[in-house]
């Protein structure tokens, strides 16, 4: 096989991703990721680890200058605020903000604060971030225990917010962020196997596995992530494969649009689907699926001369 | 500060152990005060009601509650007509008027008996006995209450002191004595029942005092001694004596149910509420047992019917609430499905809704082998359909089985249906519940072939020994607690090994006494040959005693027989048994190195374990942390052979055995890692990548309708990948020449993933294969 040659799979992701990410043209994505106090050693390790992995997932999708994180000493209140409010600034409507907290909280039966050096991040600093940002379907991920307490002040159709729990009561330190972060980079969470991993399949897959650990263990399980708000299934975190596109076939290059084109026509036929007899849905589907892996099959025949 | 009678009898449950069955049952009626109280106008009440005059009887006592009496007599006449919380009412208004009065205290207690909350009656008997320390009606009532739990010791000596003191009431002596001989009767020591009970004739007769009790009595020795031409006449007596004495029946009935004869405790239980409409307590008892003989709703509407007539009952809200769920929750499966010739199916599994797709593949594979392989060792074809319950939830499993929730059972055999756990009862590794469908297999077909007339340990014994000998992970397993025990010599004489199970005198003993039994068989079958063991069952059929029945098939006596399984037991286990110290701290030596992350150590004190005990596979065997030891110490070759060594000797770690199955894929020994995970199915179904794995290798090995039942079980497990999970299921359909199936799932798979490039290439296929 020759170095100009992609392969399927690499073929198929670039269609996919350009298919399944929801931003404009001219969008952009910005990406903040708060490492915060750790408390012990192992929760610093694991901690820093998780941040780096959500750091290179998503440098899969935007620029890395678009990704900021914040930890260490640097991770304070003042270098935070200063921090999102340069970015309201920077961003414009269509652009999205992805804001993930990897860290301790606490919560005192009235207010949840997440643990930085210093003075901690308020429930109120939150709001007002999340509030900053320009357009709407903002991600904010908090990994911390008790971080369910933000539910009822940030829930927002128009924003998507993950908690590690359902309230601000269940105060274990929590397994939830690990799992989330484990599918950024996972197969196994890629369930429309598109090689893109979107929030709504990253919670699913991470809440699936902490309701496995604690099965495994024989426990009751101290902890259950909740999510809320519109768009999780249309917001991409990561891409499995790197993005590679061929302009060296103009014939692929067509075919690969012809496929893009059936794959915005399914998704059209998918969202009018209870207009639809189950009959009527399934045969057009099909008949868009046949196409689709008919034209697959020959860009396969042609990047596999 | 006085107690109330209450309703909300869920916060009694948790009071009351299952051992309350013994005299609980029999409260419920109205019982004769046998001189307790001597009021002329009550007891002319009472006589009309035990006359069989209960019209005129209801009137009587409504004229005690509408004229004068003192409050005492009118709180018994409201008793005795159901109204039992004015009864309290009024007996605490009759304790602050005389509170010097015991009896009236000793009433209360009762009341509180028959409330079933035990405690609180306790409490007011002690208080009578501070006021009268002799008083004989205080003494008994309390030891009533005690029988609610285990406290044997209390309960003797409140008796005694009945007995003792020379001017105990006659009556009072009498329900002493009744109480030891229905204990006595309970542990099988029916002679000595013989005795005690002459010595209450005596008593009875001496003190013209009523006879119905004994009779009822008399009935129930009849029948567990076999004597059934004489049960029918001692009930006539007592009728003749009360028409409308209930337990003249329900006594007999509750010795024929705990005796396992159901189906004759179910007659004498309808018969006693026929007798007594208002036996709530039988009714109860009538419905447990048409549940237990799956007559599901003649069961519910007798349970039904007591929770109607009494509210107090923790047996009976218990019993209601699981009803609730057991009808909607659970679904039956026959099989064959059609039936065969005579319509008639083998098996019913009947499971939980939300586990019947995951369970029943293994469930009908495990009991249809199992029927199959005991018919033919015990010469017994089934001549009903087989039921298996499984429960999800352990607590629905015991009230079901005993009525009340809080006990350690896994499994329990009624006759042809047995009810047992699901593993998702129990959260964890050590549940194996293939081996226990095994075990409540083999009992349908020891107490069915008997009659219901098989010693308990029998029975229990022959399970054990046919899980180690046929069932799913073969090999003899004997917890290391056991093993101490035997070092210690605690196993019982053969004559008296029901003991072990009935009447454990330690926490240990009833699995001590399992693994005893299981041995004995063990032991039979290796000297004498497993016919003997089929040859001394049927003589239970007659009621042969187990010392006649070792006798007559064996040719020794139980002592010349209890020696020489004590020199089998030397002989196969005396290495082990001599070095059992040495084993344990080897054992325990392999946890710490584990613990320690010390491979090297955990190795080496694992190898002195295995050296001493090589066939010990229980969850902590030494095989396990040998085997992750050398995977940590990347000793791949060891570590395969570690855990080939452990599945071969019978162990069932799901998690050990999932990574024996995984090596095997890699070796490529496909067949091998089909049988590893065939046997992760019998310990842990739930787990939807071994199904997956599992069906990919009958793929491979073109063995596509196993395939599907693998992928099918997956998919009812609900997996996050449900577009993989629908895509299997469609590659397995098409496998098997079904395109329209394939079709359907596919296109499932397809509407999840679009884009899924292996599930594009089916439909590709299908489209080809189609035009």
């Amino acid at each position: 096989m020759g170095e100009n040659r992609i392969s399927r799979a690499t073929l198929i992701s670039c269609i996919l991703f350009l298919s399944g990410f929801s931003l404009s043209a001219h969008a952009e994505l910005y990406v903040t990721i708060v490492q915060g106090l750790a408390g012990e050693p192992a929760f610093g390790e694991n901690f820093h680890s998780q941040s780096q992995t959500i750091a290179d997932a998503s440098a899969s999708l935007t620029d890395a200058e678009k990704i900021t994180f914040f930890n260490g000493e640097n991770a304070t209140r003042e270098n935070l605020l200063s921090h999102f409010s340069e970015l309201s600034n920077t961003m414009n409507e269509d652009d999205r903000a992805a804001v993930y907290l990897i860290g301790h909280g606490s919560f005192d039966g009235e207010e949840y604060k997440f643990n930085i050096p210093g003075l901690d991040l308020t429930t109120d600093d939150l709001l007002n971030i999340m509030d900053s940002f320009p357009g709407q379907n903002h991600f904010l991920l908090n990994t911390s225990s008790t971080s369910g307490a933000l539910l009822e002040p940030l829930e927002n159709d128009n924003r998507i917010l993950i908690t590690a729990t359902r309230n601000g009561n269940e105060k274990n330190a929590t397994f939830f962020g690990e799992y989330f972060v484990e599918a950024l980079s996972s197969e196994d969470a890629d369930l429309n196997k598109n090689n893109n991993i979107s929030i709504e399949e990253a919670f699913a897959y991470a809440q699936r596995q902490v309701e496995e650990y604690f099965e495994s263990q024989g426990q009751l399980a101290t902890e259950h992530s909740e999510i809320a708000g519109n768009g999780a299934a249309q917001f991409t975190l990561a891409r499995l494969s790197p993005l590679v596109i061929s302009n060296e076939n103009p014939r692929v290059a067509e075919l690969q649009e012809q496929v893009l084109n059936i794959d915005r026509q399914i998704e059209s036929l998918q969202l009018r689907r209870t207009e639809l007899s189950n009959a009527d849905y399934i045969e057009q589907l099909q008949a868009l699926i046949l196409q689709s892996a008919r034209i697959n099959e020959e860009i396969d025949q042609l990047t596999s001369e | 500060m006085k107690a109330t009678l209450y309703k909300s009898i869920n916060r009694l449950a948790p009071l009351v152990a299952c051992s309350a069955i013994l005299f609980a049952a029999h409260t419920q009626a109205k019982e004769h005060l046998l001189g307790a109280l001597d009021n002329e106008t009550l007891l002319n009440c009472d006589n009309l009601y035990w006359s069989g005059q209960s019209l005129d009887a209801n009137a009587c006592y409504l004229s005690i509650v509408r004229t004068v009496h003192p409050p005492e007599i009118q709180a018994e006449a409201m008793w005795a007509l159901g109204d039992l919380y004015t009864a309290d009412e009024l007996l605490e208004q009759a304790a602050q008027l005389s509170p010097d009065n015991a009896m009236i205290l000793v009433r209360t207690g009762e009341l509180y008996n028959r409330t079933y909350q035990y405690q609180t009656a306790y409490n007011f008997f002690n208080q009578a006995l501070t006021l009268e320390p002799d008083n004989a009606w205080a003494h008994v009532g309390a030891a009533e209450a005690l029988s609610s739990g285990n406290n044997g010791e209390e309960i003797t000596a409140h008796l005694q002191a009945v007995e003792m003191y020379f001017a105990s009431p006659p009556g009072a002596r009498l329900r002493a004595m009744i109480m030891s001989i229905t204990s006595v009767m309970e542990r099988d020591l029916y002679d000595q029942a013989r005795e005690s009970l002459d010595q209450a004739w005596e008593l009875v007769e001496d003190e013209d005092l009523p006879h119905m009790q004994l009779n009822a009595l008399e009935a129930a020795l009849a029948f567990v001694t076999r004597r059934t031409y004489q049960v029918q006449t001692y009930i006539d007596e007592a009728l003749n004596e009360a028409p409308v004495y209930g337990d003249a029946y329900a006594i007999p009935a509750y010795f024929a149910s705990i005796t396992r004869r159901y189906a004759e405790a179910g007659e004498f239980y309808q018969k006693a509420v026929e007798v007594e409409p208002h036996h709530w307590a039988a009714h109860l008892e009538l419905g447990q047992n048409y549940l237990r003989l799956n007559q599901i709703t003649e069961g519910i509407r007798h349970v039904e019917t007591s929770y109607e007539g009494d509210g107090f009952n923790p047996k009976t809200l218990n019993m209601m609430r699981l009803l609730d769920t057991f009808t909607e929750n659970f679904v039956d499966l026959t099989f064959p499905n059609p039936p065969a010739g005579d319509g008639i199916p083998k098996l019913v599994l009947r499971l939980d809704r939300n586990e019947v797709d995951v369970l029943s593949p293994y469930a009908q594979e495990l009991a249809e082998s199992s029927m199959a392989i005991f018919e033919e060792r015990y010469n017994f074809p089934a001549k009903e359909p087989v039921i298996v319950e499984i429960f999800p939830n352990h607590e629905d499993f015991v009230v079901r089985s005993i009525g009340m929730p809080g006990v350690g059972i896994l499994g329990v055999t009624f006759g042809y249906l047995f009810a047992m756990d699901s593993p998702t009862g129990h959260p964890n590794e050590t549940y194996h519940w293939g081996t226990t469908l095994w075990h409540e297999m083999a009992h349908v077909y020891t107490v069915e072939a008997t009659e219901h007339g098989v010693p308990r340990w029998y029975s229990e014994g022959i399970s054990v020994y046919e899980e180690w000998n046929t069932g799913p992970i073969p090999g003899i397993k004997i917890p290391a607690y056991v093993l101490q025990f035997m070092a210690e010599d605690a196993f019982l004489p053969v004559a008296e090994l029901d003991n072990g199970f009935m009447r454990p005198t330690y926490d240990e003993q009833v699995i001590v006494s399992y693994m005893q039994a299981g041995l004995i068989f063990q032991f039979i079958s290796d000297e004498y040959g497993h016919d003997k063991i089929v040859d001394m069952l049927y003589l239970f059929v007659e009621g042969t005693d187990e010392v006649t029945a070792i006798e007559t098939t064996l040719n020794i006596s139980d002592r010349e027989f209890d020696r020489h399984f004590k020199q089998y037991i030397d002989i196969q286990f005396g290495p082990l048994l001599n070095n059992l110290q040495i084993w344990q701290q080897d054992l325990q030596a392999t946890a710490q190195a584990y613990g320690a992350g010390s491979w090297e150590e955990t190795i080496t004190a694992a190898n002195r374990a295995i050296f001493t005990y090589p066939e010990y596979v229980e969850q902590d065997s030494p095989y396990i942390a040998k085997a992750l030891a050398h995977a940590q110490l990347e000793q791949d070759e060891l570590k395969f052979e570690t855990l080939e060594t452990f599945w071969h000797l019978g162990g069932y770690s799901a998690r050990a055995l999932k990574e024996l199955a995984d090596e095997y894929i890699a070796r490529g020994q496909q067949t091998e890692a089909i049988a590893v995970f065939r046997d992760v199915h019998y310990a842990d179904p739930f787990d939807e990548e071994t199904h997956g794995k599992l069906g990919d290798l009958y793929i491979e090995l073109d063995q596509p309708e196993a395939a599907l039942q693998e992928y099918m079980v997956g998919l009812a497990l609900n997996p996050l990948d449900q577009a993989a999970a629908n895509y299997r299921v469609a590659s397995a359909y098409k496998a098997l020449n079904d395109p329209a199936q394939s079709m359907d799932y596919l296109m499932t798979a397809l509407d999840i993933a679009p884009q899924y490039r292996p599930a594009q290439q089916l439909l590709l296929e299908l489209s080809r294969a189609g035009n």
